[in-house]
């Protein structure tokens, strides 16, 4: 964590660090019920981290509200956020069944962004998450997994880089590509995931 | 669907253009040899329908000449002499198909219809260059050492460059010609450099070379 994280945070730093723990703590768990071999694990890995003190600013200014913790914690889902990133589609859908039957938390909404991507080629299953903790004056906080293949985690991170870096030559160009690229991998992400079955069916 | 027509005997090429224009080909009339291999040279036609008989040069002179130059649509030749060895010398010199005279009409239409549509499937075909081969219908791209599948723009791109290796070309000019301007020159350079790596993942012999924006496919 950056000092200026632990500055924004304050007093709730522990209590976000001891639901993070908690949080991949209960999703492995989830994950090694159904297998703990690499071979066939739902995983290829997991991703947690609290929301950094600069694109939480980010969003609250862009929500027009006040920039401090407590306001943060009372309005926003995903401060603290899990990333899991699967070999195929089929795994996501497979993991999101364990989800919806956990009982160690309520499952608020799922935004499917796989069967309906982005206009600009995202796709990620986005599931917002309420576990029974109490911190900054709420009894319980909202965190969100989000769930994608290596294909589309490796695209959101290109793409993440085009959000980011100002003045790309052809921008219009580089997003009309990188769209192809999301629709090819998608494609290729599901002839894979359709091989599996018929390896798997025999 | 352009079709030249080269037949000396003008009652018929008259009768044969009508009906040719009726079936919805567009169909261009000349009357002797030179006239239309000068017609080949300068305009783009689908197919030629030539008569072996005519004045100044004959239509295996023709065919000769055109396939020679790398014109490779597809020829119907006609014959008046329906003899063995006239038809083997047509089509050995290069033709696709023939009719003997007197044709009915209809048969020339059904075999000009169905040489088209074999040249349709010709364009399926696989460029191969040095220790490439570039499948068009799949836009598989192989070497002996691996393979990749190119999406459609770059297996234009790179059809082209094979057809055209050593030469030099700037961005403006790869959209102009591959893709007659419809792209962009930013569009042709970045497939030039997707091209170059993937050249290059396959072992290729030859290769995409930059130099002061300016691109050549040749030899590594």
């Amino acid at each position: 964590m950056k000092q200026e994280d632990l500055q924004f945070y304050g007093k709730f730093m522990p209590k976000l660090e001891e639901i993070q723990t908690i949080l991949m703590r209960e999703i492995q768990a989830m994950l090694d019920s159904i297998s703990t071999d690499s071979e066939t694990a739902l995983a290829e890995h997991i991703k947690c981290r609290i929301k950094s003190a600069d694109s939480l600013c980010e969003k609250l200014r862009r929500l027009d509200l006040e920039e401090n913790a407590v306001c943060a914690l009372q309005n926003l889902s995903d401060i603290v956020g899990a990333r899991m990133i699967t070999h195929f589609v089929g795994d996501i859908y497979t993991v999101l069944e364990l989800i919806e039957n956990n009982d160690h938390w309520k499952v608020v909404t799922v935004k499917d962004y796989i069967a309906n991507a982005k206009s600009n080629g995202y796709r990620s299953l986005h599931v917002l998450l309420n576990l029974p903790f109490g911190i900054g004056g709420i009894d319980t906080i909202n965190v969100e997994i989000q769930l994608r293949t290596i294909a589309m985690d490796c695209w959101a991170s290109l793409e993440h880089q085009l959000k980011y870096k100002k003045n790309i030559r052809n921008t219009a160009l580089i997003v009309d590509e990188l769209k192809r690229c999301a629709d090819e991998m998608a494609s290729t992400d599901l002839s894979m995931q359709t091989i599996r079955e018929l390896i798997q069916k025999g | 669907m352009k079709v030249l027509y080269a037949e000396d005997e003008r009652q018929l090429s008259v009768a044969v253009t009508e009906i040719l224009k009726m079936e919805g080909f567009d169909v261009t009339p000349v009357y002797d040899g030179e006239e239309a291999l000068n017609a080949l040279n300068h305009d783009y036609y689908d197919a030629a329908v030539l008569d072996i008989m005519m004045p100044k040069m004959d239509g295996i002179e023709v065919l000769e000449t055109m396939r020679r130059d790398g014109n490779h649509i597809p020829v119907l030749m006609l014959t008046a002499k329906a003899t063995v060895d006239d038809r083997i010398t047509g089509l050995s010199t290069g033709a696709d198909d023939y009719l003997a005279k007197p044709f009915s009409m209809k048969e020339l239409v059904a075999r000009l219809q169905s040489l088209m549509r074999r040249n349709n499937d010709y364009r399926h075909s696989v460029v191969k260059y040095a220790n490439i081969e570039l499948d068009s219908q799949s836009c598989e791209l192989r070497s002996d050492k691996g393979s990749l599948r190119l999406n459609n723009p770059e297996a234009e791109l790179l059809s082209y460059l094979v057809h055209h290796v050593g030469r030099s070309f700037s961005a403006k000019e790869i959209n102009d010609e591959v893709w007659s301007g419809q792209e962009s020159p930013e569009k042709a350079e970045l497939y030039l450099y997707y091209l170059k790596n993937k050249l290059r993942q396959i072992h290729a012999d030859i290769g995409v070379q930059i130099e002061d924006d300016i691109f050549t496919l040749k030899e590594e």
